[in-house]
């Protein structure tokens, strides 16, 4: 039992620290919690997490939508963005010649700032205040060090005015910066979530793929999984010993990572008598307020469709958030439609505050589609508000992110600067969930830090 | 014919700090001010009979102290008044008030919350220790983090250890406070809405931005800047208006042989090849000096008083995106008699303090969110001072001037400004000051309506904006007013900035000036 490990969670990240694990010598036993909803795995899988273990060779599909994203025109057509350069720039010329032009250039600059990222994204959070670190940011030259500079702090609104001129390709790439944030586009740190939702991809795609990862890691060999959710993590003289199921049995261990988010872990499932009371005070202080609801729509023929977006501007954006800044729901929502090949329809609708009834939202949303479907009459619908998702998905208060991607909460400071290198003040207990650097929506990279940071610590 | 070693561009009271370090160094220095009166924005003028107002700027906080000292402006007539609290009326009659002295604070903090008033004594504590952690970097001449040059790279590694130096809970305050909102920031420390709205509402000033936009927090700490220095109360008020900040300031210069010139509008910078060579006003007149330096703001000095042509791409496209985007108003009356709250009747020591028009975060919010769609705010913030409670001398006996500050009214209107638009924002004004102070509209002898249009019209500030361009992360230390060019030179040798559109920005607090005329002297000019 000396180098047991148990991983609560099943998740991309859980999985891959449990394998990591795994290869270092210890003895794993994955706790499912939360459920596979079939939706697949939203996120890149970074390149070091695909050759460890080999996913390419044990089934791993990678599914990159193309064109990435569509956002109807107001003058008939649609405004579409392919990973191919040139169809893009073709689509974008139609909108806006000047646009068009600057499009190459835009994704250029970007996709050296996310190689950035990149780098930084596949190893614990780097001390930004070491020599490594500056002389790793040097190496972006003037042009891309100043871009870093500036972006970070910046509004993907401001961002976006400073390249373009339409209003359709603002909002649809404004979409990316707001998405599964409680911030409008106009909010300052929004420029760097365009980024991190670039990071991974090619140049000019500025959405992270979906693949089974989940379940090619689930069906490799060398870890143990044990059903039934854990109720709570056994301490002893500030030391894991082991987990308890809500079966009420124990499973001893030397060593528990936990994919919930770190309020969950450090305050619910671990008795919170064990924390300081400031840490315990910033720890209830990350932000992780919902904005997400989903809804489903089952049509009777293909829609013409695989992506549609419905965000025609940056203010349209703004004033969806609005709504949602006073405890409402978005009246116009910011929608983001994808269609499968059964002709299911998943509907990503933005802003919808975490605890807010609204009984005519499904109708709104099938309103604001119905004219782009095609024809195609809705069959059957059904919505997960944000508490359903935190329920069925395991976001925590219905954000994917577990807290927050801002950037006070990213980096060297997420989610907390005490607990950002993956460790807790209770000896024995790792955090490996989204709520770590680098944040959600990559798939398996906060797992992998967090193995990492262990096999490192191992005397 | 006088010649001069240099010549300063505007009397503002960065350019006349400037004058002043330089003048003192035994330099020849002329200043050229385009209006018949110097300050710039930190002027008083009787601007009805009697009435003598602060016009714009109207209270003195950042002013720093090495400067007051090393002026010794108290000995140039700087005599500054403290303001002793800020008042906050509620829409239910109630009121939050903050008083300096701070057994009464706490007792009026815990009649709205015991919680808020156990947190205000710890919160108080860590800005004064983020205060100390910012104040070296508002004196510092911010290094280029791209350059290879030997002196950029002893300033950048000077700056890590500085910030290694703070520890690393000091560092991640520093980072908290300088990528969040005010309003997440406040929430939390404080329950009450009153108080958290009154803070946070400082955030915002001179900003096109909400108490929940990210990067408000920042702004919190300048409260609390002052007060550490103990050389004077943080938040006062300049006797006889914020003009004598700057008549002090011209004294100290005049007095160490610099010539101010009013009325002498400069056209552009006169160059000879790439250098700098003197001015050429308006009418015509040329004026030589090897150094000129622009206390105007970024896109004047560059765009307007240079020439695009003669300044490297790059810099003239960072200077198009740099951002103003003025959204504060003034307006100031002349009032028959003192006001009088509903909250607190009658006269009283909450008359000789700040009076902030910010019931609740959603209030400011909502303020915004109607100027970010180029409306002005139909219930704005307001922040109140009434200058004759403390200083009798600007108002005739038994009368008042009172100077409020608006936001928001953004300078890019739906339909632009006009006379008409001015007035019924003055209207908007004056109806919600009455919702909380009645008897205000019938003791309003002059009233005197300043929009964004108006200060950069008459003061020549770019889109009104009164730090000379938004002080927000990336227009800040290396990025102000351009990256490369952060540091008080500009690709033109010999021309220099000093004004508020360059590191560490605006306020009233001269550090620009001052920065700038050690960098000149550094380069040995």
């Amino acid at each position: 039992m000396s180098s047991r490990a148990i991983v609560i969670g099943s998740g991309a990240n859980e999985l891959v620290a449990a394998h990591r694990l795994a290869r270092g010598g210890f003895q794993v036993i994955v706790s499912g919690e939360g459920s596979d909803s079939g939706h697949g795995d939203i996120g890149w899988a970074p390149p070091q997490v695909i050759r460890a273990f080999a996913l390419e060779r044990n089934g791993l599909v990678i599914d990159r939508p193309d064109p990435w994203a569509a956002a109807p025109l107001a003058a008939g057509g649609r405004l579409e963005l392919w990973c191919d350069m040139a169809r893009s720039v073709e689509s974008i010329r139609r909108l806006s010649p000047r646009d068009a032009a600057k499009w190459p250039e835009f994704c250029a600059r970007m996709a050296c700032l996310a190689g950035f990222l990149e780098a930084i994204y596949q190893r614990a959070p780097p001390d930004p205040l070491s020599l490594k670190f500056a002389l790793h940011a040097r190496l972006l030259g003037r042009q891309g060090l100043v871009d870093l500079l500036r972006l970070l702090p910046m509004s993907v609104a401001e961002l976006l005015d400073d390249w373009f001129e339409s209003d359709a390709l603002k909002g649809l790439l404004g979409a990316a910066g707001v998405m599964h944030l409680a911030q409008g586009p106009r909010s300052g740190g929004t420029a760097f979530r365009l980024l991190h939702h670039h990071v991974g991809s090619p140049p000019g795609v500025f959405r992270p793929p979906r693949s089974n990862i989940r379940k090619v890691l689930a069906k490799l060999p060398g870890i143990e999984t044990r059903a039934g959710k854990a109720r709570s993590i056994a301490v002893r003289e500030g030391r894991v010993v082991g987990v308890v199921l809500e079966s009420g049995d124990e499973i001893p261990a030397s060593m528990v990572l936990s994919g919930a988010d770190p309020r969950r872990t450090l305050l619910e499932l671990a008795d919170p008598g064990w924390l300081d009371p400031e840490l315990s005070r910033s720890v209830q202080h990350v932000r992780r307020r919902g904005v997400v609801a989903r809804v489903t729509l089952e049509l009777d023929r293909s829609p013409g469709f695989s992506t549609l977006a419905i965000a025609p501007s940056l203010d349209y954006l703004e004033r969806a958030c609005d709504d949602a800044k006073y405890g409402g729901v978005s009246r116009l929502p910011y929608l983001e439609a994808c269609c499968d090949e059964r002709h299911r329809v998943e509907v990503h609708v933005q802003y919808v505050p975490f605890g807010v009834e609204d009984a005519g939202l499904v109708e709104r949303v099938v309103k604001a589609l119905s004219a782009h479907l095609g024809g195609a009459a809705v069959a059957a619908r059904a919505v997960s508000m944000p508490a359903d998702l935190e329920e069925r998905e395991g976001w925590p208060g219905g954000q994917l992110h577990h807290a927050e991607l801002t950037l006070d909460q990213a980096l060297w400071m997420r989610p907390v600067p005490q607990l950002a290198r993956y460790r807790t003040p209770i000896a024995g207990l790792w955090l490996c969930g989204p709520a770590m650097h680098p944040g959600g929506g990559i798939a398996g990279a906060c797992g992998w830090n967090c193995a990492g940071e262990i096999l490192a610590s191992r005397p | 014919m006088r010649s001069y070693e240099v010549i300063v561009i505007g009397g503002g009271h960065n350019g006349l700090v400037c004058a002043a370090y330089l003048a003192r160094a035994g330099r020849k220095v002329l200043v050229l001010e385009r209006r018949s009166r110097i300050g710039g924005a930190a002027l008083t003028e009787e601007v009805f009979p009697g009435f003598r107002f602060s016009v714009f700027s109207y209270v003195v906080s950042l002013l720093r102290p090495e400067i007051i000292r090393e002026l010794e402006l108290p000995r140039h007539g700087l005599h500054i008044l403290p303001l002793e609290s800020t008042l906050t009326p509620l829409p239910n009659g109630d009121y939050l008030a903050q008083w300096n002295d701070h057994d009464q604070n706490r007792r009026e903090l815990a009649r709205h919350s015991l919680r808020d008033a156990e947190a205000y004594d710890e919160f108080g504590r860590l800005m004064h220790q983020m205060s100390r952690a910012v104040k070296p970097l508002l004196g510092m001449t911010p290094p280029d983090p791209a350059s290879f040059s030997l002196k950029d790279l002893l300033g950048l590694a000077r700056l890590g250890r500085y910030f290694k130096g703070l520890g690393k809970g000091e560092f991640h305050a520093l980072h908290k406070l300088l990528t969040m909102s005010s309003a997440d920031y406040l929430d939390e420390w404080f329950e009450s809405e009153a108080l958290k709205a009154t803070k946070s509402a400082s955030g915002t000033i001179g900003t096109l931005l909400g108490p929940r936009s990210p990067g408000t927090a920042y702004v919190l700490l300048h409260h609390y800047m002052g007060e550490i220095d103990g050389v004077f109360r943080a938040w006062g008020f300049a006797k006889g208006g914020n003009g004598s900040v700057s008549q002090a300031i011209a004294a100290a210069a005049t007095a160490s042989g610099a010539v101010i010139r009013t009325e002498a509008p400069v056209a552009r910078v006169l160059l000879a090849g790439s250098r700098a060579s003197g001015v050429v006003l308006e009418g015509g007149e040329e004026i030589r000096a090897p150094t000129v330096i622009s206390g105007a703001d970024p896109r004047r000095t560059f765009l307007d008083l240079v020439g695009e042509k003669h300044l490297p791409g790059e810099l003239v496209a960072s200077i198009r995106r740099f951002k103003f985007r003025g959204a504060s108003c003034k307006v100031n009356l002349a009032l028959s008699e003192a006001p009088s709250f509903t909250c607190l009747p009658g006269p009283g020591a909450h008359l000789r303090g700040a009076i902030s028009i910010s019931p609740s975060v959603a209030y400011l919010e909502r303020a915004y969110d109607e100027a970010k769609y180029g409306e002005p705010s139909r219930r704005p913030y307001m922040d109140i001072v009434i200058p004759s409670m403390i200083d009798p001398a600007m108002a005739p006996p038994g009368k008042h001037v009172m100077s409020i500050f608006v936001q928001y009214a953004p300078y890019a209107v739906n339909g632009g400004w006009s006379d008409a638009r001015r007035e019924a924002f003055g209207d908007t004004v004056i109806e919600t000051l009455a919702e909380y102070a009645p008897s205000i509209k019938s003791a309003i002898l002059h009233r005197q309506v300043i929009t964004p249009a108006d200060i950069e019209r008459s003061l020549g500030l770019s889109e009104g904006n009164i730090f000379q361009g938004e002080l927000t992360l990336q227009q800040m230390f290396f990025l102000r007013p351009a990256p490369a060019w952060s540091q008080y030179r500009t690709p033109i040798a010999g021309l220099y900035q000093c004004g508020a559109g360059t590191h560490p920005g605006g306020g009233v607090m001269g550090a620009p000036g001052r920065n700038a005329a050690l960098t000149v002297l550094a380069d040995g000019r």
